[in-house]
């Protein structure tokens, strides 16, 4: 009969005998999650795997759980890598696991659709929700690892842009599936405090697997639930996690949200100096144009323009006295025609001119002409030609008589 | 004659002098005397723009200087 030995012997041994076993040290085991619990106190993940017809317990500690890129969730399809030992005490061997994997990424990319869509259906996705990030923020909150190449990059890109912007930074676990609590408790946080004016949730680049957290429901949810703008920079890839729908903003990189958070101080110096320019230039012209109108003005009362003005009057008064003197001619030749006419007239009436036809004037001896019914026999008379004086004596005076009178 | 309280109304009193001094039924005592306010207003308006010129160029003298010893960092 064999030797009688203590069940924790007969744990002991088997345990050995397992342990030993090179295949069972280090097993890649596919299997679906069934009865996941996390103790709280302690952190580590008790759960089984199992198919169609079997199932072993698992263990997952907390120090490896923690790295984990995705919550594991009931019924999830999973392959994890482990160590396939003896728990002592009950006698029953478990699995040890120091990763996962969602199985073939399969179900974990349909858990992501199905979580994509019923956000979307809620309205977290909506374009008239998303916030416009402000144009000159003074504090931007950063939720990131404190550690990470991420937090770097954004204080070298704000640094060179905008240094006046304060960065204050929420530090968080960005790995695990634990990080997800975390990163949605520092959203909430960073928007009740109401110092910041922008938030930035950055993580750097990583497998897919490593960014899985991003696509949690919570964080999606502290980012709906967030008053202040938010931008999501997770990872250097391509894909969109959950959170980068809900942001405000997604930008690919951190350094590409760091770009989007703050404005560029060189271009707003090239903005100013074009506006300084214009400014100037608009100055400038506005004087120049005041000194055209004014020189214009000033052109009309120059001394040429009032000569011209005093040549015009000059010119009325020449016309005038050529007018008043060509008058004063006529009204002289006119008068001179007149005197004429009356020298004419008087001409005619001259008696010298009848003398000169051959009558003669009485004169008497005073030299008075006298009539002659005047004339008395005896008396000295003078006959005045036109030539020459005849002195005469009156021998008689007789009456006319009928024969002289037909005569 | 009174001093004009800016360019504007300086130039604007020039042009309804000079379109005053176009009319035909101005005297020419009227039109000498016309003359005279175009000739001190435009006085005036050249100074008034001067200034202004003046006070660009101090201005921009001042900027130059304030902006020199930033370029120093």
């Amino acid at each position: 009969m064999a030797e009688v030995i203590s069940v924790s012997a007969l744990n002991r041994y088997v345990k050995t005998l397992l342990d030993a076993n090179d295949l069972l040290f280090d097993l890649a085991l596919r299997g679906e999650i069934a009865n996941f619990v996390q103790n709280a106190r302690s952190g580590h993940c008790y759960f089984s795997l199992r198919d169609e017809t079997a199932s072993v317990k698992a263990v997952m500690f907390r120090s490896d759980a923690r790295r984990l890129g995705f919550r594991p969730e009931e019924g999830m399809k999973v392959v994890v890598r482990c160590r396939v030992t003896l728990y002592e005490r009950d006698g029953a061997f478990q699995v040890y696991v120091n990763d996962m994997f969602p199985d073939g990424i399969g179900s974990a990319q349909l858990a992501f659709e199905q979580l994509k869509a019923k956000l979307d259906q809620e309205g977290l996705f909506a374009p008239e929700h998303k916030k416009p990030l402000p144009q000159f923020p003074r504090c931007i909150g950063l939720v990131t690892s404190k550690t990470g190449a991420a937090l770097q990059d954004i204080r070298n890109v704000i640094g060179r842009r905008w240094p006046a912007v304060k960065l204050l930074l929420c530090p968080v676990n960005v790995q695990g599936f634990e990080a997800a609590d975390e990163i949605a408790a520092a959203i909430d946080r960073l928007d009740k405090s109401g110092r910041v004016d922008e938030i930035i949730v950055a993580r750097g680049g990583g497998s897919r697997e490593d960014l899985w957290v991003f696509n949690a429901e919570r964080i999606a949810r502290a980012a709906y639930r967030c008053k202040t703008p938010l931008i999501s920079a997770i990872g250097h890839e391509i894909d969109f996690t959950i959170l980068d729908f809900v942001a405000d903003q997604r930008a690919p990189t951190p350094s590409a949200a760091a770009e989007l958070a703050v404005p560029d101080r060189a271009e707003y110096a090239r903005k100013l100096f074009i506006l300084e320019e214009n400014i100037h230039n608009s100055i400038q012209n506005k004087l120049e144009l005041c000194y055209n109108r004014l020189d214009e003005t000033a052109q009309a009362f120059s001394r040429p323009q009032m000569q011209g003005q005093l040549a015009q009057r000059q010119q009325q008064l020449q016309m005038l006295t050529g007018q008043l003197s060509a008058a004063a001619r006529a009204k002289q030749q006119s008068c001179a025609l007149q005197m004429n006419h009356a020298a004419s007239l008087a001409a005619s009436l001259n008696p010298y001119g009848v003398l000169a036809r051959g009558y003669a004037l009485v004169q008497d001896e005073k030299g008075r002409i006298c009539a002659p019914d005047a004339l008395r026999a005896g008396q000295s008379i003078t006959l005045c030609g036109a030539k020459n004086r005849i002195r005469c004596t009156v021998d008689a005076v007789e009456e006319p008589n009928e024969s002289t009178q037909k005569l | 004659m009174r001093a004009p309280k800016s360019f504007e109304e300086g130039m604007n009193r020039l042009e309804a002098i000079l379109d005053q001094m176009q009319q035909p039924e101005t005297t020419l005592a009227e039109s000498v005397k016309l003359y005279a306010e175009a000739a001190s207003l435009t006085e005036y308006c050249r100074n008034t723009l001067e200034k202004a010129s003046l006070q660009l160029d101090e201005i921009d003298a001042k900027c130059a200087e304030a902006q020199t010893p930033e370029a120093d960092h």
